[in-house]
């Protein structure tokens, strides 16, 4: 759901652009007070790791493929969304500048859908549901409704640039979600698992529990 | 989607040699962004056109085949493509054609060309880009143009990485595909194929985390600290840089004057198609 180049107008772009510095810049004060001198090589790094991962392109029934978008993951795994908006900025504006995918005019659309929207749901979803259900559903329902509501962003905001209209936009864009949704649940369940049995100490509630922060 | 692995090809197209290779790439970041706003947000079809005219002449200065760049451009339309291919039949206006009820109008067809005239000239904007100047140079431009310290540094350090999760990642590809691991498989169970995506992305995320601690303790050992300025290569401006940028700027008055003066002369092109 990359919106690209000249799907926006102008005024509109400058709106996404604003509330992209105003989370850049609560990101920044975040990654600071967390991450100390850490946070430049290990968030790099693993936008790095993310790029690599939105490019593993997974089949899915009904013949078409999706991918990975991992703002739930990336937000969960840091139980902060502020990770989530620093990778995906980085990561956006590579695919922008050099692969076209997405686009520069549109980019503060495209965080606000991936990483804000994708990423603050995601974990509040984690958050609410995961003493009540456990992790791995709190995280896998966190992650299919990030995608959910991601896509719905989309849709709102191709409506309100005149470019879609919003029912069918809606209609489409969040069927289509709620498939790709499931394989983004099931791949971030995995992912979360897998890390839980051979790094169990990145993850911020093993870490509390084992050696109680840093 | 992107794939990364055209990422290697990419930067060897880009260190090539030619005038436009050549060019710092401050300019060519800044002469692309420009191309892109001036006509991602245009309402009618000669700002595109002409764009696109002076873009492929660029092309052909920088050495690149006409041929691959349009299969380049291919491969990155099909979300805005799905978009636009229903634009002629939703908008309300008057009917063109019509099949029982399907509808086109002249309104919704005429959005969806300036839709894709916008994006066609985006992207090309942008191959020229990626095809002339590697991507490390990309991200050095963009901390020259003062971008903020610290996401100018997650973003070189990433652009070193990626090479290297390239190689990691087909390294894994690898040895799946060795022990007969095929992703479009119907013979093995879906849920299976499922489950061994998400091992290789969760292996891609415990090794990026692990690579990223190991780089940390490595700067810190060489003396890294939160005040650390990535040294900067000073590069005067050439007068070829000059006049690249200077063209563009010059090309895109002239459109704007052209525009304002002889609207009524363009025709269709000068029609405002936009609706929004």
């Amino acid at each position: 759901m990359h919106i690209p180049d000249g799907f926006i107008p102008f005024w509109q772009c400058a709106i996404y652009y604003v509330i992209l510095i105003v989370a850049l810049y609560f990101a920044s004060k975040w990654a600071r007070k967390n991450l100390d001198d850490k946070r430049i090589p290990l968030l790099a790094v693993l936008a790095a790791g993310i790029f690599a991962i939105m490019s593993m392109n997974m089949p899915i029934p009904f013949g078409t493929s999706g991918h990975m978008v991992g703002g739930a993951l990336v937000a969960i795994i840091f139980m902060a969304p502020e990770a989530a908006v620093i990778v995906f900025t980085v990561v956006l504006i590579i695919q922008a500048l050099v692969f076209g995918d997405g686009g520069i005019t549109v980019l503060g659309a495209n965080v606000l859908n991936m990483a804000i929207i994708g990423g603050f749901t995601g974990l509040f979803t984690f958050k609410v549901l995961k003493d009540k259900v456990g992790i791995y559903i709190a995280s896998g329902v966190g992650a299919w409704l990030a995608t959910v509501l991601s896509a719905l962003a989309c849709a709102i905001e191709m409506a309100i640039a005149g470019t879609f209209p919003l029912t069918i936009g809606v209609a489409s864009m969040v069927t289509y979600h709620l498939f790709i949704g499931i394989i983004e649940a099931v791949l971030t369940v995995i992912v979360i698992a897998a890390i839980e049995k051979f790094r169990p100490d990145l993850l911020y509630w093993d870490n509390e529990k084992t050696t109680g922060g840093e | 989607m992107a794939d990364i692995t055209k990422a290697l090809n990419l930067d060897e197209l880009a260190s090539k040699d030619s005038p436009i290779h050549n060019l710092d790439g401050r300019i060519k970041l800044i002469s692309a962004v420009l191309a892109i706003v001036v006509v991602a947000f245009s309402n009618n079809l000669f700002i595109p056109i002409v764009m696109e005219i002076y873009l492929l002449i660029i092309l052909k200065i920088a050495k690149l085949s006409y041929l691959n760049s349009f299969k380049r451009l291919l491969l990155l339309l099909p979300f805005g493509g799905a978009i636009i291919i229903f634009q002629p039949f939703i908008h309300p206006g008057n009917i063109l054609w019509r099949y029982s009820w399907i509808t086109v109008t002249d309104v919704g067809l005429n959005w969806a060309i300036l839709l894709l005239a916008r994006m066609t000239v985006s992207l090309t904007a942008i191959v020229i880009l990626s095809s002339t100047s590697p991507m490390q140079e990309i991200v050095e431009s963009l901390r020259k143009l003062k971008m903020p310290k610290d996401l100018a540094m997650i973003l070189s350090i990433m652009v070193r990485f990626l090479f290297i999760f390239i190689d990691e990642l087909s390294t894994i590809r690898k040895s799946q595909k060795s022990r007969n691991f095929h992703i479009h498989s119907k013979i093995t169970p879906y849920k299976w194929r499922v489950r061994q995506v998400g091992y290789t992305i969760a292996m891609m995320f415990v090794k990026s985390y692990e690579q990223g601690e190991r780089i940390y303790k490595s700067m810190i050992s060489r003396g890294f600290s939160d005040k650390s300025n990535i040294y900067n290569e000073k590069k005067q401006l050439l007068r070829s840089d000059y006049i690249y940028i200077i063209t563009m700027i010059l090309l895109i008055i002239i459109i704007e004057v052209i525009l304002i003066k002889y609207s009524n002369q363009l025709g269709y092109l000068g029609e405002n198609l936009s609706i929004n």
